[in-house]
């Protein structure tokens, strides 16, 4: 409560990092499945144990889990700020989520 | 295919970045329409573009606190548990029905905006008991134009949680972010300020999104080779759209919104009335 300006931009520009460091990382591997596919037009025909597929495959899993990643650490943030009527709130958000996993499963 | 995939994705989704917007409205009608792929297939690939583009276009407003991230997490309950019923109920809906829906939010959209065209910022005394004081929501954000901290208040938190579970709800069906009906029913039910309502509807659409692709994708519903490119390439255009962004004026951006929504809602009712008609589909 104290340093609660000082708190609100540090945690919003550690979000902000983790949302563009994120983006930047799943965009890296798609690129990088994509390139791979683009070369082996022949898919499975390397013999590198996985193919431009499965990079493209990580990416897009990569783009899915970064939202969530978002959530836990928003949590994290407000449980540190003592914040726990949103910590709670984080959680069910999280909750929520994994529930929607497992009834895809 | 891939090429024109990603170039086809970046121009629509440079496009929703300006209107501040995620590209999934106009994604899916491209592969469709342009592609000829699978109406399914075309939401799973949405889905995963409109979490890139999210993501991608969020670092700018956080940095700029134009993002309430508190008022976003309350919020994303309601998205979330909207996304997860949507998940159940896509194999329900038949095609032609989710076109006419999307039709139909698209016109109530437009309508909404063109009733009220200017912000109202309620600066009366705030009231303790309401959901807005408890849960600490209310905040400020800085006007470039008035070179100042504007402060708001967050009203109706009840009224918005549902429209926001709707909101999830046509997500998850649709493979859209509910751009269009997220940021109406922050300004008309929350009344918040423009670019407030924008950047925070633009940032919960990711783990709204995130909540019914997480499904899609463990059930296998997601195309790879078409979602991997269609992503890149929304976030790309995302990224320029997000700059072009930060200096439009309020008015001009919800005229925009407007004429965009209306051209939108009779492509939907098209398409809606053309799937019914045996074989004359493309």
């Amino acid at each position: 409560m104290k340093s609660r300006t000082d708190n609100f931009k540090s945690r919003e520009q550690i979000i902000a990092a983790l949302l563009w460091y994120g983006t930047w990382l799943a965009s890296a591997v798609i690129a990088a499945g994509m390139t791979l596919d683009t070369l082996q037009p022949f898919e499975g025909q390397l013999n590198l144990g996985f193919s431009g597929y499965d990079i493209m495959k990580a990416g897009v899993a990569l783009f899915i889990l970064l939202p969530v990643a978002r959530v836990a650490l928003m949590l994290a943030i407000f449980l540190r700020e003592r914040d726990y009527a949103h910590t709670a709130i984080s959680a069910l958000v999280l909750a929520i989520i994994a529930a929607g996993i497992v009834i895809g499963l | 295919m891939i090429l024109w995939l990603f170039v086809a994705a970046f121009g629509a989704s440079a496009l929703g970045g300006v209107l501040g917007m995620a590209s999934g409205i106009f994604i899916v009608p491209i592969l469709t329409l342009l592609f000829g792929v699978d109406i399914q297939v075309a939401i799973g690939a949405s889905i995963v573009s409109v979490i890139a583009c999210s993501c991608g276009s969020a670092a700018p407003f956080l940095k700029g606190r134009l993002i309430n991230i508190r008022l976003a997490i309350v919020l994303e309950t309601a998205t979330t548990l909207g996304a997860v019923t949507g998940v159940f109920l896509i194999g329900i809906a038949s095609t032609s029905f989710l076109y006419g829906l999307f039709a139909a939010i698209l016109a109530i959209s437009a309508k909404q905006m063109l009733a009220r065209r200017r912000e109202v910022i309620d600066t009366s005394a705030p009231n303790a008991k309401s959901w807005g004081a408890v849960l600490r929501l209310h905040s400020s954000f800085p006007d470039h134009v008035l070179d100042r901290d504007v402060p708001y208040q967050v009203g109706r938190v009840p009224l918005g949680l549902s429209l926001m579970y709707g909101a999830g709800l046509i997500s998850a069906l649709l493979g859209i972010g509910s751009g269009v009906l997220k940021i109406p029913a922050m300004d008309t039910a929350l009344r918040l300020p423009i670019k407030v309502s924008s950047a925070t509807s633009n940032f919960m659409i990711g783990v709204t999104a995130a909540a019914s692709a997480g499904a899609y994708f463990v059930r296998g519903d997601i195309d790879i080779g078409i979602a991997g490119p269609v992503a890149l390439g929304s976030v790309v255009g995302a990224l320029l759209g997000a700059r072009l962004l930060m200096g439009l004026p309020a008015d001009k951006l919800r005229i925009f919104f407007v004429i965009v929504l209306a051209l939108l809602a009779i492509q939907m009712l098209v398409s809606a009335l053309g799937v019914q008609i045996p074989g004359g589909s493309v």
